[in-house]
């Protein structure tokens, strides 16, 4: 969509048609006020401003927005946020002192784009914002956080220095350091990694192609089981891992308005991943902003390629034959239910794929959850930015998972699986958190190995 | 008068909570408007209230201060009902979102104002019920809006708008106290009180719960989709599916400019050269619902129609409405702002007053988009342009007023089921009499007889409005 040509018009989301209307309307968007001092391009505003005028404010976003529906604030809703960021590019409003809270305590989940008609970016107006007010006015402390985050190695360290520690919280001054809260997350364990029967190659379709799996930054210190199950999962459809030296994906630099570390770790990553192969991803976020690669590597040759090429794990799995493989798996007599990772549901549209495979594993019962769509309040680094709104929201999701009655949880985002998780532990332990990765390799070779 | 806005807030603090008053730019900017933005002022600060005596708190307060206040549910509606005109207190209802009571033997339901409509029809879906009005924004909407708009909906058609389901209502008056009007079972005896306050714009006080009749779903419903090479074809069938006894459920009409809108949000299809739509739903017990299909789609064939389809299942049915319900939505893909104009004309008129619409629209060289209720002749003309041309501004309220005089001149109405609030206030004396509306002033004043509960809307030329009119007319971003 293109509207500063002059020409008012749109382009078919399905035929890719750019259609004008007949009317010769004068639609040229008139001189934008843009602080010069900024290090953020003049174009940058531009483009902002341009995504925010999408909005015709007609408030459906509102009920979808998880910090709207528990503050009841409109600054704290998708329509006020879009509005305040429109009114600061054009000099109305003060970045830091009016804008800069209410983007902050946004979550990023993105499920006021599946409410929105209009087609509004919301995201990728998030992200322009967040980066302004970084440039202008970066957090140390912030940036101290994502990179321990998604530095493997630093990671590591840390998770050993964080066990001589007292207590399992992280520590209170670093919390009030980031947040002015007091802390509500749990340090991060690694899972521990079951042995998992062995695959018998005979009894396996034979290998059809190669893939690359993205082990990510945190993902791979934390989650190493759901990658397991993953490979494991890729080879019953007939594909093999492709292993490759590999960092991380950027996601979270992007989510927290650091967009050129973003650009400089994915160019890195197309090289990694240069071979013209699916890449396959497990973790929603990550998912979410490689496939955003063309936007955001605009400039570098194959990024909308490789982004094309990039699928999440559930959707490859669905799409390549594991619905048949899944008939014929031993199955398991358990009730579950599953969670959207926003990534997923919003920034992939992708929540089919994964109830569809889940309900195909023999003798399991699906329970559906209510606001399964709705944030957990994980959000990447959020539940350690905003405490209070993130454990206000992970109560409200065990509430409904609770209430459907499922002893396990499956989700495709290591951010909800740890967050929920610890909700779960806080709660009795009576409810089991699994990536949906694990729950469907369990399918084939029981649950024991997933449920420590 | 208090000296500064921080101050007010400081002051509405210790009358509730700290956290339930929201002050400063960003809360100024952010509420300074609903889904009509053409005009926009700044309130002073913006209270959260949890309960009918916190509204009640909040208006005395307001009393004894000469602060004005204007009551706001989700600001979706679309005639700048909830600006706040003369500045002041904006009381949201937001978090006043609580079903109090169901009463499943009586099918009615009490809910505190601030619930989306659609969440009371979710609340007893599992009984078989639901609530009736179902404007489009009903996703977000507060029922407390819809009382005040009496908001109609594409349903209204068959099961009448929200005044016929409203029982009893409780209230804070412009003075600050506490009315219980009707109840929870139809009939009392007296003035119907509860008549007048739906609809009233919230100028008459401000509606904190109100007790709703549930209807039962329809045993079978059939939705077909239609089209057709010309709207003048599509507004034939109108007339001649009313003139022939036949009451839809719903009976929606969608020309191309909103087609496009809605096949680039909601992929909707329709065959080639298609310029305008029907969306016809019938309900009821199924034998009469097939009878009715079938001689619906008998008018539809006999006027040219390129293709119908009938909805296959509820999944199907379901996307046929998203496109009609959020089709207003969809326009943002196509320009920055938008204006819904709300004009009624009786139904056989229909095709003139279309060929009207777009001869407007043409000679103000701004877009237009149609996409109404054709069974009611509840036109809503939707004009998208760039609002921060001013000329276009300037062009779009033009437009409107001649679409709106047009409307009155072949004997309908200014307004279907938006309300007139700010934007169609200085249209009233279309339609009335300086003797009607002063009549209607006598009316207003049993509740209001002040001018701080939402001033300036409703009536035009009120005390002190036209000196700050200036302040947000076309105020436009």
């Amino acid at each position: 969509m293109d509207r500063r040509s002059g020409v008012i018009g749109y382009v078919d989301d399905r035929t890719g048609e750019r259609l004008n209307f007949t009317l010769p309307l004068s639609t040229r968007i008139g001189p934008v006020m843009v602080e010069t001092v900024s290090r953020v391009s003049a174009q940058n505003m531009n483009d902002i401003l341009e995504l925010t005028t999408h909005c015709i404010r007609c408030g459906f976003c509102l009920e979808s927005c998880p910090t709207f529906v528990t503050t009841a604030n409109e600054i704290e809703s998708p329509r006020g946020r879009i509005y305040l960021v429109r009114s600061a590019v054009e000099g109305l409003l003060d970045w830091q002192k009016d804008v800069r809270p209410h983007i902050e305590l946004c979550l990023g989940c993105r499920a006021c784009e599946t409410a929105c008609p209009s087609g509004v970016e919301y995201g990728r107006i998030l992200e322009g914002a967040k980066e302004k007010l970084e440039q202008d006015r970066p957090q140390f402390s912030k940036l101290a956080l994502l990179n321990a985050t998604t530095r493997p190695s630093t990671l590591k360290a840390q998770l050993a220095m964080g066990k001589l520690l007292p207590g399992k919280r992280i520590p209170t001054p670093i919390s009030m350091l980031l947040s002015k809260q007091k802390p509500e997350v749990d340090q991060p364990t690694p899972q521990k990694l079951s042995p998992l029967p062995p695959l018998i190659h005979s009894q396996l379709k034979p290998v059809q192609g190669q893939v690359y799996l993205l082990e990510g930054c945190a993902m791979r210190v934390l989650f190493p089981r759901v990658h397991e199950a993953t490979r494991r999962l890729l080879r019953r459809i007939g594909y093999e891992v492709l292993e490759t030296a590999q960092g991380c994906c950027g996601a979270m630099h992007a989510h927290n308005g650091y967009i050129d570390t973003t650009k400089s770790v994915g160019r890195e990553l197309l090289i990694a991943m240069s071979r013209e192969i699916p890449v396959i991803v497990n973790s929603a976020g990550c998912g979410s902003t490689m496939k955003d690669y063309g936007n955001i590597l605009e400039d570098t040759a194959g990024a909308t390629k490789f982004a094309k090429r990039t699928f999440d794990a559930s959707e490859f799995l669905f799409a390549n034959g594991l619905m048949e493989e899944l008939a014929s798996a031993s199955g398991l007599p358990v009730t579950a239910t599953y969670h959207d990772a926003c990534h997923l549901a919003h920034g992939q549209k992708i929540t089919s794929q994964p109830r569809e495979l889940i309900q195909a594993i023999p003798r399991l019962t699906y329970v559906p959850l209510q606001e399964a769509d709705m944030c957990c309040g994980s959000a990447g680094v959020y539940n350690v930015l905003q405490p209070k709104m993130a454990r206000s929201l992970v109560e409200r999701k065990y509430a409904n998972i609770e209430e459907t009655g499922a002893r396990i949880v499956a989700t495709g985002n290591p951010g909800c699986h740890a967050w929920i998780a610890q909700a779960a532990q806080e709660h009795g332990k009576k409810i089991s958190v699994l990536h949906t990765m694990e729950l469907l390799e369990a399918a084939f070779c029981g649950l024991e190995p997933f449920m420590n | 008068m208090l000296s500064s806005h921080a101050e007010l807030a400081k002051a509405l603090q210790s009358v509730l909570t700290p956290d339930a008053v929201l002050s400063g730019d960003a809360a100024e900017r952010a509420y300074d408007c609903d889904a009509y933005t053409v005009d926009r002022n700044n309130p002073s600060a913006v209270v959260l209230p949890r309960s009918t005596e916190d509204v009640a708190k909040v208006v005395r307060w307001c009393n004894k201060n000469d602060v004005p206040f204007t009551a706001r549910g989700a600001g979706t509606g679309l005639s700048g009902g909830v600006l706040p005109a003369m500045g002041g207190v904006v009381l949201s209802t937001k978090r006043m979102t609580k079903i109090l009571e169901i009463d499943y033997d009586n099918r009615c339901l009490l809910a505190q104002a601030g619930i989306p409509n659609k969440r009371l029809s979710d609340a007893v879906k599992d009984r078989g019920l639901y609530f009736a009005p179902d404007p489009s924004s009903q996703s977000v909407s507060t029922i407390g809006g819809n009382i005040g708009e009496n908001a109609g909906g594409p349903h209204t058609l068959k099961y009448g708008v929200t005044v016929q389901h409203i029982l009893g209502l409780t209230m804070v008056d412009p003075l600050g106290e506490i009315l219980h009007l009707g109840g929870k079972l139809p009939g009392a005896p007296g003035y119907d009180f509860v008549g007048i306050v739906v609809g009233s714009e919230g100028t008459m006080g401000i509606v904190t719960e109100a007790w709703v009749k549930l209807c039962p779903i329809p045993k079978a419903v059939a939705t077909a989709l239609i089209s057709y090479r010309n709207v003048a074809d599509a507004c034939r069938t109108v007339a001649e599916i009313i003139a022939q006894g036949t009451i839809p459920a719903a009976l929606e009409m969608m020309d191309h400019g909103i087609l496009r809108a809605v096949r680039a949000a909601f992929g909707l299809e329709y065959p080639e050269g298609t310029l305008a739509m029907l969306l016809i739903e019938c309900d009821g017990e199924p034998d009469r619902v097939a009878h009715e299909m079938e001689s619906v789609q008998k008018v539809c064939k006999k006027n040219g129609a390129l293709q119908i389809r009938l909805a296959e299942d509820e999944a199907e049915r379901a996307k046929l409405w998203t496109a009609r319900k959020k089709g207003i939505g969809a326009m943002g893909r196509i320009a920055p702002s938008i204006v819904t104009h709300d004009g009624v004309i009786p139904r056989s008129k229909l095709p003139e007053m279309l060929e009207f619409v777009y001869d407007v629209s043409w000679r103000y060289q701004i877009g237009v988009a149609n996409l109404f209720h054709a069974g009611d002749g509840n036109l809503h003309p939707c004009f998208y342009f760039n609002d921060r041309d001013p000329e276009q501004v300037k062009s779009v309220v033009a437009a409107g007023e001649e679409i709106i005089r047009r409307c009155v001149e072949l004997g309908g109405s200014v307004s279907g089921e938006h309300g007139i609030g700010i934007e169609k206030v200085d249209l009233m004396p279309l339609m009335f009499t300086p003797e009607d509306m002063e009549f209607q002033a006598t009316a207003k004043r049993i509740f209001n007889d002040g001018s701080l509960c939402n001033p300036c809307k409703v009536l035009p030329s009120q005390k002190g409005c036209v000196e700050h009119r200036r302040r947000w007319r076309g105020t436009a971003w």
